[in-house]
């Protein structure tokens, strides 16, 4: 085990100790991220073909799961039989959109962004720099938000 | 060709409210480890791979867009965290008085319930189906 992965692994028990009634599985091999989708099938197009990612597994329309390193994506049609499907206790259902995203690196955002744009991507935005460095955010066929960032000083 | 970097590290960012109350919440109950905090605009907060962004308003990606949608929390999108007792999780988590967006609801893969941050933004709460331990 290499030093830096050493540090991580007793900072993790660390933090495991404090909480010592948490019982969440902090050594999982991938990070899973459930996203919901209108049309199943249109997204595993677009995850594949355009980003890049493998497809792990499919049940029709209503679940497929993918992956892109450890990230395995979980897509999830806003109704179907999966315990993804129930309605806030108050009512609102599951629907695509929203902020919140995975973040895919870069080295190089620029051409990143014109392949992206060539294949007919939308993008909420142009590219916008901050201290960390430099992201776009585009939309999935449903509307999700994927962000694409180049690190600064990359 | 793409140019996207698959590393050891997902980063997913979630916008908040107030990224100091999102830290003390995700460090103090699901037991993310601080990495950096750049109070009010940002914080990255760790959990084994999963490096989670928290993006306040005044962050870069908490400026409006050009057709005037601002960018907030909320929504459906999200991560999740694998549990080998659920049930154990929901009542230590009711326990500490947070808030759940429904009840546990069990599917052909697991069972699950959505945590809400103090933003409004859900954590999925996984057992897999037939587990002792692991979704892996």
């Amino acid at each position: 085990m290499r030093p830096a992965s050493l540090a991580l692994a007793l900072a993790v028990l660390a933090s495991a100790a404090t909480t010592a009634t948490a019982k969440l599985d902090t050594d999982a091999t991938a990070v899973k991220v459930r996203y919901i989708v209108t049309d199943v099938d249109a997204a595993v197009a677009f995850y594949t073909r355009d980003l890049g990612f493998q497809l792990e597994a499919q049940t029709g329309r209503d679940f497929a799961l993918l992956s892109l390193g450890k990230l395995q994506l979980v897509l999830s049609p806003p109704v179907g039989p999966g315990s993804a499907f129930q309605p806030a206790s108050d009512g609102r259902r599951p629907e695509p959109g929203g902020w919140n995203r995975i973040i895919l690196e870069t080295h190089d955002l620029v051409g990143e962004t014109e392949r992206l744009r060539r294949v007919g991507a939308r993008f909420r935005s142009d590219a916008r720099t901050g201290p960390g460095g430099r992201q776009i955010v585009l939309e999935d066929p449903s509307g999700n938000a994927v962000e694409i960032f180049q690190p600064a000083g990359n | 060709m793409t140019t996207l970097d698959p590393s050891s590290t997902v980063n997913v960012r979630y916008m908040v409210d107030d990224v100091e109350t999102a830290v003390d919440w995700y460090t103090t109950h699901l037991a993310f480890t601080l990495l950096s905090k750049v109070a009010p605009a940002f914080a990255d907060v760790r959990l084994g791979k999963l490096r989670l962004l928290l993006s306040g308003r005044t962050s870069s990606a908490g400026r409006a867009m050009p057709d005037g949608r601002e960018p907030r929390a909320g929504g459906w999108n999200r991560f999740q965290l694998v549990t080998d007792d659920l049930g154990a999780e929901v009542r230590r988590l009711r326990a500490a008085g947070l808030g759940f967006r429904n009840d546990v609801v069990t599917g052909p893969g697991g069972s699950q319930i959505l945590l809400e941050d103090p933003s409004g933004n859900v954590i999925e709460l996984f057992q897999p189906a037939g587990a002792d331990g692991g979704a892996r």
